[in-house]
Formats: structure tokens, sequence, C-alpha cells
């Protein structure tokens, strides 16, 4: 087998006396999407946010590709090549569109000219015309990112994400607070990603994460519960029991990050 | 389009205006109104270091007078107590104002909002009493004064600031540099990736973006500039006084900025030039002339939060979509 693309070993996190994240060990391998599901306050997004760099890590390590990144801030991971999207929208809002890509696919330069014109770099601006196009956002690239609305700027954090152009995507709740017809070609444009990108999707949409998933990994109370492929998952007797079972009470309504 | 034209006439007209203002002034009304109007340049430099942190970087200082003194100090200890000449001179008030800002901001670019204001408040009340104490350095509550070195010097020939019309231009043509330096850096990608973390620090970081040394270099630049702005106004006035350090003119430059339009390059010079002439034209004869300030400000505030630079924006934009 080859070199997971993401290893976590026996990886804690505590908040006060709350285990959050409870020595969780994942190896997740190459070019397949992987979903972790879980009920609210399983620590999903504090797995990621221990991957990013967000918090720092209790106990255990982080590979990324082979490379240890315990203890890295977040936009020197994000220069290793990991992308993520947050659970609560975030873009840069009274940047235009464009702009909110533009500084995405610029960021890895580590010089940032101080005095040259940003709009004649010819090289980045071809990146983002192909990040807009990519994601469907050209007919609104000159709109300010914080007017749009609430399926386009998830569409705009997956194109500021894919404007880094990351090895690892790390996406968390992609689809939450969607419409039917955006949930569909947001789904569809996820499946088209994972043919070049690894991803890791946290998602609440069984339907989705079943449809979609190569690999699913199900957490409960900061530990992994189960993981494996998504008809192994649903015969999984635990998961039906922790979770499957249970009805369907995620209240996940954040409102549109303006 | 039609927008940026008007703008853009308008912008010829002023700058015609500056250029013309050592003769145009004194034919149409008093020369003092000359030396004010260098003032006005000078101050608005200095708003204008507060507009750049605030503005584009999302981070209120409220110490940027911090580095004005040492602007200001450079020059004269440079020229009284070590016999520099006048670049040399110039150069040591920006060189200390860029190491003081380099020192606050390691520690105060780790802070934002009010933690951050407060931060840059604390330091630069700190170093107001150093320098009131060190009075064997600074002058204490006297300050120090100097005698102008030349500024060029052909042969026989010396051009030294004492020439009020040398002193207009090159106050004039510094500013406006920094100015123009100002516009470019707010269009490059260094002024894009600040205003990506003053819009979401937390999305910059994730994109790659080391949040912290920008805004460091950010405080430093800001503090360059404040500190030329320092080092112009000890050469306007001859002398140094730890007066100008204290946080009370560094309020002044951050209503000025505000009233003017944060975040707009020439917000600062309009909230600038506005204060300055009000004190000028009302002081001879009313003596709280800040209420007008006081009252302006909040005006402006509640119904104008952009400054004015937004609201004449606004009207702008009103105009010319009327069909």
């Amino acid at each position: 087998m080859s070199e997971p693309v993401l290893r976590i070993e026996g990886l804690t996190k505590r908040f006060g006396g709350l285990v959050a994240v409870d020595h969780v060990s994942l190896a997740l391998a190459p070019r397949r999407l992987h979903a972790i599901i879980g009920p609210n306050g399983a620590g999903k997004t504090t797995l990621f946010n221990l991957v990013c760099g967000f918090l720092s890590v209790d106990a255990g390590r982080v590979f990324f590709a082979g490379r240890d990144i315990g203890g890295l801030e977040p936009h020197q991971i994000s220069r290793l090549g990991i992308a993520r999207t947050l659970q609560i929208k975030s873009v840069f809002n009274r940047l235009s569109v464009e702009e909110n890509i533009w500084i995405a696919a610029h960021a890895r330069n580590r010089f940032l000219h101080p005095l040259r014109s940003a709009a004649k770099d010819r090289a980045t601006r071809e990146r983002v015309e192909r990040v807009l196009e990519e994601v469907g956002l050209s007919a609104l690239a000159q709109h300010a990112a914080g007017t749009l609305s609430y399926g386009d700027i998830a569409l705009l954090e997956i194109g500021i994400a894919l404007a880094q152009e990351p090895q690892l995507l790390l996406l968390d709740e992609p689809i939450c607070g969607m419409s039917p017809a955006e949930t569909g070609r947001t789904v569809a444009k996820i499946r088209q990603l994972a043919a070049r990108v690894d991803i890791v999707i946290i998602e609440h949409d069984m339907e989705v994460v079943f449809e979609i998933a190569d690999d699913i990994t199900v957490m409960a109370q900061g530990a992994v519960l189960a993981s494996g492929a998504p008809d192994v998952i649903a015969r999984d007797e635990r998961v039906r029991e922790a979770y499957l079972g249970q009805p369907d009470d995620e209240d996940f309504t954040q409102p549109a990050h303006a | 389009m039609m927008r940026a034209k008007i703008e853009r006439v308008l912008l010829s007209a002023f700058g015609a205006f500056l250029l013309a203002v050592p003769w145009l002034v004194p034919a149409i009304a008093d020369r003092f109104w000359v030396s004010v109007i260098t003032e006005i340049l000078i101050w608005s430099l200095f708003a204008a270091s507060v507009n750049l942190l605030f503005g584009y970087v999302g981070l209120l200082s409220f110490g940027q007078a911090l580095f004005f003194g040492c602007g200001m100090y450079g020059v004269a200890i440079g020229i009284a107590k070590l016999g520099l000449g006048f670049w040399p001179a110039l150069g040591l008030g920006v060189a200390c104002s860029a190491a003081m800002a380099l020192v606050a901001g390691v520690f105060a670019v780790r802070l934002t909002w009010h933690y951050f204001a407060i931060i840059t408040l604390v330091f630069s009340l700190i170093f107001y009493f150093l320098a009131l104490t060190l009075k064997q350095l600074t002058g204490g509550d006297d300050g120090t004064s100097f005698t102008l070195p030349a500024t060029f010097r052909l042969g026989a020939m010396e051009l030294s600031l004492a020439d009020k019309t040398f002193q207009y231009f090159f106050m004039l043509a510094t500013v406006a540099s920094c100015f123009l330096v100002m516009h470019r850096l707010t269009a490059s990608p260094l002024g894009r990736a600040l205003a990506a973390i003053r819009e979401n620090d937390t999305r910059a970081a994730l994109i790659g973006l080391n949040v912290y040394m920008l805004r460091l270099a950010a405080f430093v630049i800001s503090g360059v500039l404040a500190g030329l702005a320092g080092a112009l106004f000890a050469f306007f006035g001859r002398y140094a006084s730890a007066t100008y350090m204290f946080y009370h003119v560094s309020g002044e430059a951050v209503v000025w900025t505000i009233v003017g339009g944060a975040g707009t390059l020439l917000g600062p010079l309009i909230g600038t030039s506005l204060f300055i002439v009000v004190r000028e034209v009302v002081s001879t004869r009313w003596e709280h002339h800040g209420l007008i300030v006081g009252v302006v400000a909040i005006l402006i505030v509640i119904f104008a939060p952009r400054g004015i630079v937004g609201l004449w924006r606004d009207m702008l934009e009103r105009l010319v979509r009327r069909p």
C-alpha cells in the first residue's frame, strides 16, 4: 500500500475535562474520497482543527504525505498543500469574488511585492479565471463576496481552497444550508475534484455521504467508532446504535455569514 | 466611467492648486495660510499612517504619536547633539521610528481590536513619560530646538527650509511621494494580502498567509510614515518636543482619518485639512474649537460611517445614475 496522504496516530485533544478527540488513529489512503460522520459533538471539526493547525495537539501525531506536521502554524500547513473550508462559511467579505480567489492563488508566493500592480500579474490572473470557471462563479467575479447567496459563498470557499492547488482538501459540511439545486451542483463538483485531489469531507447529509464517499469513518464522543467502505459501515451494528438509528436531529442551521 | 472622470478632473485641479499655493494663496488671502497648508500636508501624512493600519489592515493604533515623536527627536537630537547635516538627520529620524515600530510591533501585532488599541496606547505613554524624564537627551518639557542645516549646497549657493517656498515644495514633494507609494501599495499583492487579513484573518492564515509577519510589516511601514511626518514637522518647527508624543496627538489622527474616510487614499488628507482649517479659523475668536471637532466627528461616525470620502462617493453615484 502506498503512503497514506494523512496518517493520524493517537491524536488527543482535551478542553478542560472534556476529551474532544480521544486517541484517534486514522490512515487515509490517497485518491479516495473520505467522509467523516458522527453525531454533533463527536469531535469531527476538532479533528480538522488539529490537522490544520488551529488547535495545538495534546497527544499524538499527524503526518501529511509522510511528514510530521505537528506544531506547525496554520499558514505553514497550508503551504504544504492542505486546504480547508470551514463549517461557518468564511470568505473575505468586502473583497470581490475575483480578489478572494486571487489572494488565495497568490498567497503561496513567499514574496508579496509591495509596489507592483496586482492586476498586472498575468499568471495569477489566468489561474483565477480557471478557478472561477471551475466553481461557476465567473459571472459574479466583480461582486463583493459578502453580497453573495449562501450557496455561492460556499462555492466561493471551495474556489478559494482550489486556488491554493492543494494536495489535500478538508471540507467541513460544504453543502450545509444549500438549496437542493445547489447541493446537486456542489456534490457533482466534489466528485469531479476527487479525481485529482485527496478529499476528506465532514457531512451530515447521509444520502450525500453514501453517494460520494469511498471510505467512511464514524466518530462518536471523540473516538473512532468504525471505519470502512460505505456498505460495511451501513451494516455495522455499533454505528447503527450510535448514529444511524437515531432520528434525524441535526440542528445545523447556521445563518449565512454575510 | 463618468465617476472616474469627474474624480480625475477634481484631482488634477487639486494638484494644480497645490502647485500654485506659494503664489496663489498670498494673492487671495494671507501668506500665513501657506504655512498652514504646509502643516496640513505634514499632519495628513501622519493621519495616513493611521489609515494604513486601520483602513487597510484593520488595526486601530492609538500610539502613532510615539513614532511621530521618534522621527522628531531623531532629527532634533541628530542636528543639535550629534551635529548631523540635513539628510543624515532625516535618515536618523526615520530609522529611529522604524526601530521603535519594530520593537512595539513585535508585541502589539499579536493582538487585535481593542487589545491592540490599548497596547499601542500604553507603549506610547511609556515612551512619552520616558522622553519627559530623560532631560539630558530630549530637553524634557522644553524640548530640543536646533538651527536648520542647509538641504542642498551648490557651490556657494545654499538651499534650506528657511526659504518658505522651498520649504513648502519640499514638504509637498515628500508627502506626495508617500501618498503615491501608499497608492501603489494598496493595489499590490502585499496590499491585497493585507486587505485579506483585515477582512478575515482566520481565512488568511488558512490560505497560507503569515498573518503575524504581514501585520508586523504593515506596522513598521506605518511607523516609518508616522516617523517621516514627525521628522518633517521637526524641520518645520525647528524643534522636537515630547508634547507631540502624547496620546492626544495619536487620537487626533484617528479622528481625522475616520472623518475623512478610513480605507481611502485621500480620506486622511481631507479630514486633516478640515480640522486644521477649522482650528485656524475658529481659534482666533473662540477657544473651544475642540467642540466643533467633537460634534463633526460624532455626526460623521453616525451618519457617514465611511467618512467624507464615502459620503462624496455616494453622492456622485446618485448624481451619475440620475437619467
